[in-house]
C-alpha cells in the first residue's frame, strides 16, 4: 500500500467576506448550498475525486456546525487506515509570551500553529484550499503540473472581468505553458486598480520545506495571510512560483447577492453547476436528511425550474427556487427566485420573491416579502434563522431580518421597509 | 438508561409474496420498494426501532440477497452498538441435507440456538410483509398486564376479507377463546396481523414439544388457546398486507392522498438509502420549465420535464418533455422518453421507455392477464426490472413485460390487453 503523499489543509474558519446573517452562527464554509449540501462539500468532493484522503480542516469561528457536518469524514471516504479528516481548532499553547494570542491570527498563522501536525504526516506536497468556493477541480492535474515545473509554490488562477478583479488576489502569468499555466511574474492582493485578470482561487500547492520556512519567517511580521503575505514574500525571495490556469465554473460567494447568483446557477436546462455530474457528496447524516421522506407535491402545486429535495411538502407555486429538506409551501403561496434552507414553513397565500431564508422559520399566512406580481426584485432579502414571521407582515426587498427576532419585536415592527434591518 | 432484559424480536422475512408477480422475481416480498425510497420491511424495522427494541433476528429464505444488502449492519435503524444488533438468520442444513423452513414455527424452531443465546422475558414475532405503524412497547405492557403466555395483535377487517387471515373469537376480557385459520364461513371479523408476543420460556417449550407443529397460526396458537392464556391486543389504525398488485398499488396511492392514515414521515420510518450500489447523495429533484406535477411523491435525483399526476416516483426517475405519467408507480432510475405515456402501471427499477410509447393504453381494464389472471385483473400493467420499451410501442391493460426484456422482443407495435412479453 502506498502511503498518501498529499496533505490537504482546508481554510474553513474565517469570517472573511461574511454572508450577512447567514454567517451569524456558522462559518461560511458551513452555509447550506444546492438544496441539500453545504459549501465545503465542493472542496471535500473535489478531494475525494482527486484521491486525496489526508485532510485537515482549520476552523475557529463557530465551528460547531462544521464539526457536526464533517462527522467522521466517511461521507467523503476519508476514513480508513491511511485516510482521515482532522478538524484543527485553535488551542492553548504553553508559550510564555503574554502578548501572543492563541487564536488563529490569519490563515498562515493557522497553518503555522499546526506545523507539528503537518510535519508528522511527512507530506510530499501540501495543498492549501479555501472551504468557501464552489467549483469542480481535479487537484491531481495541478499537482502534476507543480511537479513537472519543480515549483516551490503553484497557485490556481481563474480569469475574471477586470472591473470585478479588485476583490481578488491577482497575478500576471507568463506564457511558459500558455494553456496550462506559467510562471507568476507579479502578484497583487486585492489591488485598487487591477493590472491583471487572473484571480486566485485560493488553491495552493507548496513544497513542504518552502512552506515551513515561509511560515516561520512570516511569524516575525504582523500580518498572517497566504494571499497578502506568503505569496508576495516567496515572489520577493525569487522562489519558483507558478500559476495553474483553471477554466471551469467558479462560484465565489463573497456577498449575499453573489451567493444568491451561485444558487441560481444550479437551475435551468444546462446548469453551470451540475451536482450530479460533479459527483457532489455531502454528509447524509447531518440534519437527518437521509431519513427525509420523498417530496410530496399536492393538489394546487405548480413548480417550474426549481430544485426540491426530499422532505418538502408543496401545495403552492414554486418558480426558479431551491427548497431544502423539510420546507413546506402552503396553498396559494408563491415562492419565486428564492432559496429556502431546511425546515422553513411558508404559510398559505404568502408571497416570497428573491428571498434567502435560513433554517427553521415559520411564515404566517399571507406574509409578503419583496415585490408582488411580475415585478422583479433587485435586492435579495435575507431572513435569519428561527424566526416566526407573523401573518400579513410585509417585508421590503433587500431587507435583513436577524435570527431569533422576538414576538414583541415583530409586534413593534409590524413591517420591515426595503433595505431595512430588523435586529 | 437501559432497562433490564428487553424483548427479543424475530422478524419473519422469508415471504415469497408470489402474487406480486415480477416484483418478487429477484427479491423477497419484504424487499419490494414502496413509497419512493422505502422498502416494505422498513415499516416493521422502524416500528421495532421506534418501540425502543434493539435486538433483532431476521429470518430469511426466499431470494435474500436484496434484503441482506438492504439491512446491512442495521445502522439505518440504529441497531448497531454494544448490546444492539440485527442478525440475519438464513436457513441452514440440519439433520437432513435439505431443511427448508416448512412454516413459520418451523423457521423459528430451526433458529432455536439464536433464541437460547439471547435470553429475554418476551419474544416479539413479526412479519416483514406489512405496511403499518405500531408501538410494540405498548403491546408488551399489555402482555405483561394480562400475564399472558401469548398475545396476538388483531384488528377488525371487513367480513369479506377474513378468509385470508387467522380469525380469533374473544371474550369480554379480550381472551381468545377460539381460533379459525383462514375460515371459509367466518364467525368473527377480528383478524390476526401476524404479530405475536410470546413469553420467552413458553415459546421455547412450545417449539420443543412437537416438531410437527410447523406453523404458528395452524398449530401453535390453537393449542395455546385450548390450554393456556392467549389474549388479543386490539390495533386501530392503518395496516395493509400489500400482498397483491392491486393492494400494493392502493397503499402507494394512499401515501400521496391528503389526510390518508399513512405517512412514513410522521411514523418515523427509516430506510437504508445506500443499499443500491450507488452513492446516496442524489441531488434534489429537478423540475424543468415544462413540468406539471400534481398529487405525487417525487424522490431526490428525479428530473421532471413532463407531466406527473397521482404517481409515486422513486429516486432518479427521468420524465422527459411531453411525457405523461399518471396513476403509476416508478421504481428507481426509470426513464420515460419524450411524449410517452405511462398510465396505471408499475415499472420496476431501471425500466427504459423510449419516445412516443404508451404503457397502459385503452379502457379495457377488465381483460385479465391471460397467463396470470389472478394476479392482474384490475387494469394495472407491470414492467419488469431493466426492461426496454421501444419507441412508438403501445402496451395495453393488465400486461406483463418480463425483466430485462430487450427492445428486440417486441415483434409487434402493439401489446394487447392481458398479454405478456
Amino acid at each position: 500500500m502506498l502511503k498518501p503523499s498529499t496533505l490537504a489543509m482546508i481554510l474553513a474558519g474565517s469570517r472573511v467576506d461574511e454572508l450577512n446573517v447567514l454567517t451569524y452562527y456558522r462559518p461560511k464554509s458551513a452555509v447550506p448550498f444546492g438544496g441539500f449540501a453545504r459549501v465545503i462539500d465542493f472542496p471535500l468532493s473535489n478531494l475525494l475525486h482527486s484521491g486525496i484522503e489526508q485532510v485537515a480542516i482549520l476552523s475557529q469561528y463557530r465551528s460547531y456546525s462544521l464539526i457536526n457536518h464533517i462527522g467522521t469524514g466517511a461521507a467523503w471516504d476519508m476514513i480508513g487506515r491511511n485516510r482521515g479528516v482532522s478538524i484543527l481548532p485553535p488551542f492553548k499553547d504553553n508559550n510564555d509570551c503574554s502578548d501572543q494570542t492563541d487564536w488563529y491570527r490569519g490563515s498562515a498563522d493557522a497553518v503555522y500553529k499546526n506545523l507539528d501536525f503537518v510535519k508528522y504526516h511527512k507530506p510530499e506536497e501540501i495543498l492549501i484550499l479555501s472551504g468557501d468556493h464552489i467549483y469542480k477541480m481535479d487537484y491531481r492535474d495541478m499537482i502534476a503540473y507543480h511537479h513537472k515545473k519543480d515549483a516551490d509554490l503553484t497557485i490556481a488562477f481563474v480569469q475574471v472581468e477586470r472591473e470585478k478583479a479588485h476583490r481578488f488576489g491577482l497575478a500576471v502569468i507568463d506564457s511558459e505553458d500558455s494553456e496550462t499555466g506559467g510562471r507568476v511574474t507579479a502578484y497583487w492582493e486585492k489591488p485598487e486598480k487591477p493590472e491583471a485578470d487572473w484571480a486566485s482561487l485560493t488553491v495552493l500547492v507548496f513544497k513542504p520545506e518552502i512552506l515551513y520556512r515561509a511560515l516561520e519567517e512570516n511569524q516575525q511580521t504582523g500580518s498572517f495571510e497566504f494571499g497578502r503575505d506568503i505569496i508576495p514574500q516567496l515572489l520577493a525571495a525569487g522562489k519558483k512560483v507558478y500559476g495553474y490556469k483553471y477554466r471551469g465554473y467558479w462560484g465565489y460567494t463573497g456577498t449575499v447577492s453573489e451567493y444568491w447568483q451561485a444558487n441560481m446557477d444550479l437551475l435551468g436546462e444546462n446548469p453551470p453547476i451540475d451536482m450530479e455530474a460533479w459527483g457532489l457528496r455531502t454528509n447524509m447524516e447531518h440534519r437527518g436528511i437521509r431519513d427525509a421522506q420523498p417530496a410530496l407535491i399536492l393538489d394546487g402545486a405548480e413548480i417550474e425550474n426549481s430544485l426540491i429535495y426530499n422532505g418538502c411538502v408543496v401545495e403552492g407555486k414554486v418558480k426558479n427556487s431551491i427548497l431544502f429538506p423539510g420546507v413546506e409551501v402552503g396553498p396559494g403561496a408563491v415562492v419565486e427566485n428564492s432559496v429556502l434552507f431546511f425546515n422553513n414553513h411558508i404559510g398559505a397565500d404568502c408571497s416570497l420573491n428573491k428571498v434567502i431564508a435560513d433554517v427553521n422559520s415559520v411564515f404566517g399566512k399571507a406574509v409578503r416579502i419583496g415585490p408582488a406580481g411580475e415585478n422583479e426584485a433587485e435586492q435579495v432579502t435575507v431572513i435569519g434563522w428561527n424566526n416566526h414571521v407573523p401573518a400579513r407582515t410585509v417585508i421590503g426587498e433587500g431587507a435583513t431580518v436577524y435570527p431569533n427576532i422576538s414576538v414583541e419585536q415583530w409586534l413593534e415592527a409590524k413591517s420591515v421597509g426595503a433595505g431595512e434591518v430588523l435586529k | 438508561m437501559r432497562e433490564k432484559k428487553e424483548a427479543l424480536v424475530l422478524l419473519l422475512a422469508g415471504g415469497v409474496g408470489s402474487r406480486l408477480n415480477i416484483l418478487v422475481q429477484s427479491r423477497a416480498k419484504p424487499a419490494v420498494p414502496f413509497a419512493g425510497h422505502y422498502r416494505i420491511i422498513d415499516f416493521s424495522l422502524s416500528n421495532v426501532m421506534n418501540s425502543g427494541l434493539t435486538k433483532v433476528g431476521v429470518l430469511t429464505q426466499y431470494k435474500p440477497l436484496s434484503l441482506m444488502r438492504h439491512l446491512g449492519m442495521g445502522e439505518a435503524w440504529d441497531f448497531t452498538g454494544r448490546s444492539r444488533g440485527v442478525k440475519i438468520l438464513p436457513p441452514h442444513t440440519g439433520f437432513k441435507d435439505s431443511d427448508w423452513y416448512r412454516g413459520t414455527a418451523d423457521a423459528v424452531r430451526q433458529n432455536i440456538d439464536f433464541l437460547e443465546k439471547n435470553p429475554a422475558d418476551e419474544v416479539v414475532l413479526l412479519s416483514g410483509d406489512h405496511i403499518y405503524n405500531m408501538d410494540f412497547h405498548a403491546m408488551l405492557e399489555y402482555h405483561r398486564f394480562k400475564k399472558a403466555d401469548v398475545t396476538v395483535g388483531m384488528m377488525v377487517v371487513p367480513m369479506s376479507q377474513i378468509y385470508q387471515f387467522g380469525a380469533g373469537i374473544i371474550d369480554g376480557q379480550n381472551r381468545i377463546i377460539d381460533w379459525e385459520e383462514k375460515p371459509k364461513n367466518p364467525r368473527t371479523n377480528l383478524a390476526s396481523m401476524g404479530i405475536y408476543v410470546f413469553d420467552y420460556r413458553y415459546l421455547l417449550d412450545s417449539l420443543y414439544r412437537d416438531r410437527e407443529e410447523v406453523d404458528f397460526g395452524m398449530h401453535i396458537l390453537p393449542r395455546a388457546i385450548d390450554n393456556d392464556d392467549v389474549f388479543a391486543y386490539p390495533f386501530y389504525g392503518y395496516w395493509r398486507d400489500v400482498g397483491t398488485i392491486q393492494s400494493y398499488w392502493e397503499a402507494n396511492m394512499d401515501v400521496i392522498r391528503r389526510n390518508s392514515a399513512i405517512s412514513p414521515a410522521e411514523w418515523g420510518i427509516r430506510t437504508n438509502i445506500e443499499a443500491d450500489g450507488r452513492p446516496a447523495d442524489r441531488p434534489p429533484a429537478r423540475f424543468g420549465n415544462g413540468a406539471r406535477v400534481r398529487r405525487s411523491m417525487i424522490s431526490a435525483g428525479c428530473i421532471i420535464r413532463g407531466t406527473v399526476e397521482n404517481s409515486v416516483l422513486a429516486p432518479g426517475v427521468v420524465v422527459e418533455e411531453g411525457a405523461v405519467v399518471r396513476d403509476s408507480i416508478l421504481f428507481a432510475d426509470c426513464s420515460v422518453g419524450k411524449n410517452s405515456v405511462v398510465d396505471l402501471s408499475i415499472c420496476d427499477k431501471r425500466v427504459r421507455i423510449a419516445g412516443s410509447a404508451v404503457v397502459g393504453s385503452g379502457n379495457r381494464h377488465d381483460v385479465p392477464n391471460s397467463k396470470q389472471p389472478t394476479h392482474l385483473y384490475t387494469g394495472i400493467s407491470l414492467i419488469g426490472k431493466e426492461a426496454a420499451i421501444p419507441g412508438g410501442v403501445t402496451i395495453g391493460r393488465n400486461c406483463i413485460v418480463n425483466s430485462q426484456t430487450g427492445e428486440s422482443a417486441f415483434i409487434s407495435r402493439e401489446v394487447m390487453d392481458g398479454e405478456t412479453v
